[in-house]
């Protein structure tokens, strides 16, 4: 029979981590709130910055940009997000192993290099031949989750859009979590650069418009800005799916906790109650001894 | 005309404006009630908004704004 102090101690114990559990959810619960808002708050720009660039590149040869060049295909940068810190269930793992399996597979015998946003997925390259070398690519990238503002990821991007110009990378890959509810993150793996030609769906732009310098240099303006987009979408959802799989980790985690505490609880009863009958029967015997 | 300002964090403004004075990159300009569609590449400088004698300035380090049917959007950086 378990000792009963030893019982109390784990059940407490155990309270003391669900009451922890429960407060992360909480935080977590709001903390996804403000991330699905932000995610909100800048979709309208982004499906404008689409449709006027799909507007004005029909009838464009956008591959003559700088950023649409393609002539090699040997130097591969893999963009990772991950989250900064853990107790988020599979999250940071998934995207990981999909990275390596990347490596292994798809950009096999191809110089792989690694940029990571995030301390989880730094923590996990940094040891292997891949992680970041040279000086054009951006450092300091896990403190752009403390204040993720659209400036802060422009400037990354803009460094990575350097390095590509500078013809270090052929490829330029993105991989991160997207956020589909708050218990499912899917893991997306999106072409960063080379730029994609826009889907031209025949529509283009029906109004008769008036192109304020000339269409090339608008073009060659808004690229950019959708590639700075780009990378800033993929970190806001990163970041409303680290939220999202945290509060479902910490919730099942509060779950665990609550049946543990009752099966705790019944194991202290059932010890409680055998030390008394055993009181009992001690007495009743004493009892008898001195009476026979 | 409506007008409305966008950033990529959140809605600037949103609104009827008489009339809107945009850093062009080639120089500034001014859009008027029944502007000829447009596409302009901004750059750093102050969007001029009026109506109803208001005056309301809106800075912007650059963007681009389409025109169309009376509807006007501001893309900031």
């Amino acid at each position: 029979m378990p000792n009963l102090k030893e019982v109390r101690v784990r059940i407490t114990s155990v309270n003391s981590t669900k009451q922890i559990t429960s407060a992360m959810k909480m935080v977590s619960a709001a903390k996804l709130r403000k991330a699905q808002d932000a995610v909100t708050q800048m979709r309208p720009y982004a499906e404008k910055l689409q449709e006027i660039l799909k507007g004005v590149s029909a009838g464009l040869d956008t591959s003559e940009n700088v950023y649409g060049r393609n002539d090699k295909d040997e130097n591969v940068l893999i963009i990772t997000i991950s989250s900064n810190r853990g107790l988020c269930g599979a999250f940071n793992s998934q995207v990981i192993k999909h990275v390596k399996h990347l490596i292994a597979d798809d950009y096999k015998g191809k110089n792989v290099t690694i940029l990571t946003f995030g301390k989880k997925a730094e923590e996990a390259f940094r040891k292997t031949d891949h992680f970041i070398k040279g000086t054009l690519l951006p450092r300091h990238t896990n403190e752009i989750f403390d204040d993720l503002t659209y400036d802060r990821t422009a400037e990354a991007a803009s460094k990575i859009m350097g390095a590509f110009k500078a013809k270090q990378f052929d490829r330029v890959m993105l991989v991160y979590n997207s956020f589909k509810n708050a218990a499912v993150q899917i893991v997306k793996t999106e072409q960063f650069l080379p730029v994609l030609p826009p889907e031209n769906d025949g529509s283009g732009v029906d109004a008769d418009y008036i192109f304020e310098p000339n269409k090339n240099e608008i073009v060659g303006d808004l690229i950019p800005k959708s590639l700075k987009t780009q990378l800033f979408k993929a970190l806001l959802d990163s970041t409303a799916s680290e939220h999202g799989a945290r509060m479902t980790a910490m919730h099942k985690a509060t779950d665990n906790a609550t049946d543990l505490i009752k099966e705790l609880k019944l194991t202290y009863n059932k010890a409680r109650q055998a030390a008394i009958t055993k009181e009992i029967l001690e007495i009743v015997g004493g009892a008898e001894a001195l009476n026979g | 005309m409506t007008l409305e300002i966008l950033s990529p964090e959140k809605l600037i403004f949103k609104g009827v404006a008489e009339s809107i004075q945009l850093p062009g990159k080639d120089g500034s300009f001014g859009i008027l009630e029944n502007h000829a569609p447009i596409i302009a590449t901004l750059k750093k400088g102050v969007v001029k908004v009026s109506n109803e004698g208001q005056e309301t300035e809106f800075e912007i380090k650059g963007g681009v704004v389409e025109v169309v049917k009376n509807k006007v959007i501001v893309l900031s950086d």
